[in-house]
């Protein structure tokens, strides 16, 4: 069926100056993150074809740096992942949209009314402030994501910060940010959220997602959650202080970036960067004692790759810095560090576990010596060692009382 | 307490071995752990990783064995005695160590001076041999957390989670080798502190009067 598909998207793809060959080899990309062989390419490319008229959506902008946006917008030519995206029927899109004021708000409000849509929601929700933030004509936008999440089929939740909370909810959190899951199961709503992680997150995985329902969902969530590979991972919210599941796609966060690393082979070999602006960085040797912590990340960057799969962070000479990690900048701080520095309390500043180490050992062994000392000095060295008891303190202090009744 | 013969009865041969597994796994766990935190010369990588996950698989089988043996074999009862019984029965604390807890601790802050009485091994070393039971099957269960193969299985990936991600849990399993290197340190002077006799037996199975 899909040999014979033409029509909008085709057209749209040639006027952009995608051929159609273009298109199936993306949609067979795409058939890899989804965990399909490449035999789905044309199924998808019909599903994107058919889904792409009817299924509305909206992208709603959080608390961020609307570098998700950037990533996604970051396109100097034509690209396919941005088209797929724009034959959504985007009803709203901050950022790029041509509708302003009145016009766009009842854009929203009129795609809430009629409900089915899909919400893409990047940046963090912040509750500082009594939730006086993101206002929109007077309304919050924490009221504005509750009442969109509620009508709305399924949610993705787009880069690190709608996660859960990403830079904007690390210590100390002034702007009372987390994740769009723990602030909707605060607020109990049940709307599906699938998690795509990364700072900013990778166009692709946000397309595979796109894409993922249009092909199985039959605009029914269940659907698409029974349909769809998912791995939930739950973790302690700072914020709401609860114990929050987060379904990711599997393929986004199924192994470990060290796994995948093109410089893995340099770091079993024990070829490492010390030093920047080194030979061995010249060498591209592994990133490792730089700080890397590709080791406990849990993302595709290696294999998606970024910038319409051009490079990614290590391929480009930079040390992960573990965007993808929960809680990501107060678990992987410093960056350049191997192992992140531990807070000794408000105010007190941090300190590397290292230093912490080096103090606890040389305090023991001086304190071994010290013990050393003054057992010589006590006369207890020697081949007969100290003068033993013959008969325990305890047993002759109640012998002294009158021994056993 | 010092002055005492050493008996081969205090540490039959299986528990000599055990030691010097034990000795050998630790430092080559140590040594390999300290590197694979931080690489401080080239080219060593997978062999101390390879190390690490050998020796790491080692020691948990042979504290297991430890434990176990405990129940069959005989060790002396006292010090410098060659009266034998069940081992785990010299291993737990004993009616002679009753009441000796907090005397042993003034005696090593010098606010006695006789030594006190004790069974085979005093209070303050029984407590500390028993607790390098779960202190060992902790490091190993860190380990396991951080460990390709076996950090998603849920009794793994559950823990992860509790401390808040995997960057956490490799400081603690950093942290926990500091608490056996101190560990090794006092148990390494206190054993010698008298005279060599005890790593004699320990090392050497020789005894001595
Ligand atoms: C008993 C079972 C143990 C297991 C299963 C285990 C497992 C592991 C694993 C899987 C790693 C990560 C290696 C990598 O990702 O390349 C590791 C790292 C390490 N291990 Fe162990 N280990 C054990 C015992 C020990 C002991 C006894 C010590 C020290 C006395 C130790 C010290 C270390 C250190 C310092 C690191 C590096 C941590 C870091 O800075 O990231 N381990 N261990
Ligand atoms: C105030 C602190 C401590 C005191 C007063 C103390 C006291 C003692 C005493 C009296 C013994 C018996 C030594 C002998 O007669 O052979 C002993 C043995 C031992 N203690 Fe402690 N201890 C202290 C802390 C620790 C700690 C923190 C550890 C380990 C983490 C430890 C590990 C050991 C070990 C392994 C032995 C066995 C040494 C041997 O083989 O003879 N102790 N300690
Ligand atoms: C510096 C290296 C070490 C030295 C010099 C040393 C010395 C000794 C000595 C002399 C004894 C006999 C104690 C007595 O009879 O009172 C002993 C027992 C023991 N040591 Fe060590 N040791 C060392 C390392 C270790 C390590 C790394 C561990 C494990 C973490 C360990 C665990 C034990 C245990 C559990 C016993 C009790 C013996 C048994 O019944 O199995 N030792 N050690
Ligand atoms: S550069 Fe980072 S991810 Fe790549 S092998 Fe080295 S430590 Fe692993
Ligand atoms: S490689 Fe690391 S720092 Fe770069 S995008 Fe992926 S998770 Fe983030």
């Amino acid at each position: 069926m899909a040999q014979e598909a033409h029509g909008a998207i085709y057209d749209l793809l040639a006027v952009r100056g995608v051929s159609r060959r273009d298109f199936l080899k993306y949609c067979s990309y795409v058939a890899a993150m989804l965990g399909l062989s490449e035999a789905a390419a044309p199924a998808i490319a019909a599903a994107v074809e058919k889904g792409s008229k009817l299924k509305p959506a909206l992208w709603l902008n959080g608390g961020s740096c609307t570098g998700c946006t950037e990533s996604m917008a970051q396109v100097d030519s034509p690209d396919v992942a941005t088209i797929v995206l724009e034959l959504l029927s985007l009803n709203y899109f901050e950022t790029v949209m041509a509708a302003a004021g009145e016009h766009a708000e009842k854009n929203i409000q009129d795609t809430i009314a009629a409900g089915g849509y899909l919400l893409i929601y990047e940046g963090s929700v912040m509750t500082g402030e009594d939730g006086n933030t993101l206002l929109v004509n007077g309304h919050k936008g924490t009221d504005i994501l509750k009442e969109a999440a509620e009508s709305a089929d399924a949610i993705i939740a787009v880069g690190a910060c709608a996660v859960d909370g990403g830079w904007v909810a690390a210590h100390p959190n002034p702007a009372g940010a987390t994740g769009v899951q723990a602030f909707l199961d605060v607020e109990g709503v049940k709307t599906p959220v699938v998690n795509i992680p990364c700072c900013p997150m990778n166009p692709e995985w946000v397309v595979a997602m796109v894409v993922q329902w249009l092909l199985v969902a039959e605009d029914d969530p269940a659907t698409f959650l029974a349909k769809t590979e998912l791995l939930g991972k739950s973790y302690d919210d700072r914020l709401t202080g609860r114990n929050v599941t987060l379904l990711y796609p599997k393929y986004v966060v199924g192994s470990t970036i060290h796994d995948n690393c093109p410089r893995r082979g340099h770091f079993e070999n024990g070829d490492f960067v010390t030093e920047f602006g080194s030979a061995e960085e010249a060498m591209g040797y592994c990133l490792y004692k730089v700080g890397c912590k590709g080791p406990q990340t849990f993302t595709q960057c290696p294999i998606t790759r970024w910038n319409r799969s051009v490079s990614w962070c290590v391929q480009s000479g930079a040390p992960c810095i573990g965007c993808g990690a929960i809680s990501w900048v107060d678990n992987n701080t410093p960056f350049f560090k191997r192992l992140s520095s531990m807070q000794m309390g408000d105010g007190l500043g941090y300190v590397q576990p290292g230093s912490v180490a080096a103090v606890v050992g040389g305090v023991a062994a001086a304190a071994l010596v010290a013990h050393g000392l003054g057992m010589k000095a006590a006369g207890r060295i020697g081949p007969d060692g100290p003068p033993t008891e013959t008969v325990k303190k305890h047993d002759r202090k109640r012998q002294a009382k009158g021994g056993d009744k | 307490m010092a002055g005492h013969a050493h008996y081969r009865e205090a540490h039959p041969l299986v528990f000599v071995i055990t030691h010097w597994i034990n000795l050998i796994c630790m430092i080559m766990l140590a040594f390999s752990g300290f590197y694979i935190h931080y690489p401080f010369f080239g080219g060593f990588m997978g062999v101390a990783r390879g190390m690490h996950f050998v020796a790491m698989y080692v020691i948990i089988i042979n504290l297991t064995f430890r434990i176990i043996a405990a129940f069959f074999v005989k060790t002396a009862t006292d010090l410098g005695s060659h009266q034998v019984d069940t081992d785990i029965k010299n291993w737990l604390p004993q009616e002679k160590n009753k009441h000796q807890f907090f005397e042993t601790v003034k005696y090593y802050i010098f606010l006695r001076k006789e030594a006190v009485i004790s069974a085979k091994y005093g209070s303050l070393q029984k407590i500390a041999y028993l607790a390098t039971i779960p202190l060992t099957y902790l490091m190993a269960y860190t380990g396991f957390a951080i460990y390709g193969p076996t950090m998603t299985w849920g009794l793994f990936s559950g823990g992860v989670e509790m401390v808040g991600g995997p960057m956490n849990m490799r400081i603690i399993h950093y942290f926990m080798m500091w608490v056996f290197i101190v560990f090794t340190m006092i148990h390494a002077y206190l054993a010698n502190i008298y005279n060599f006799k005890p790593s004699k037996i320990i090392f050497a199975w020789k005894e001595s009067e």
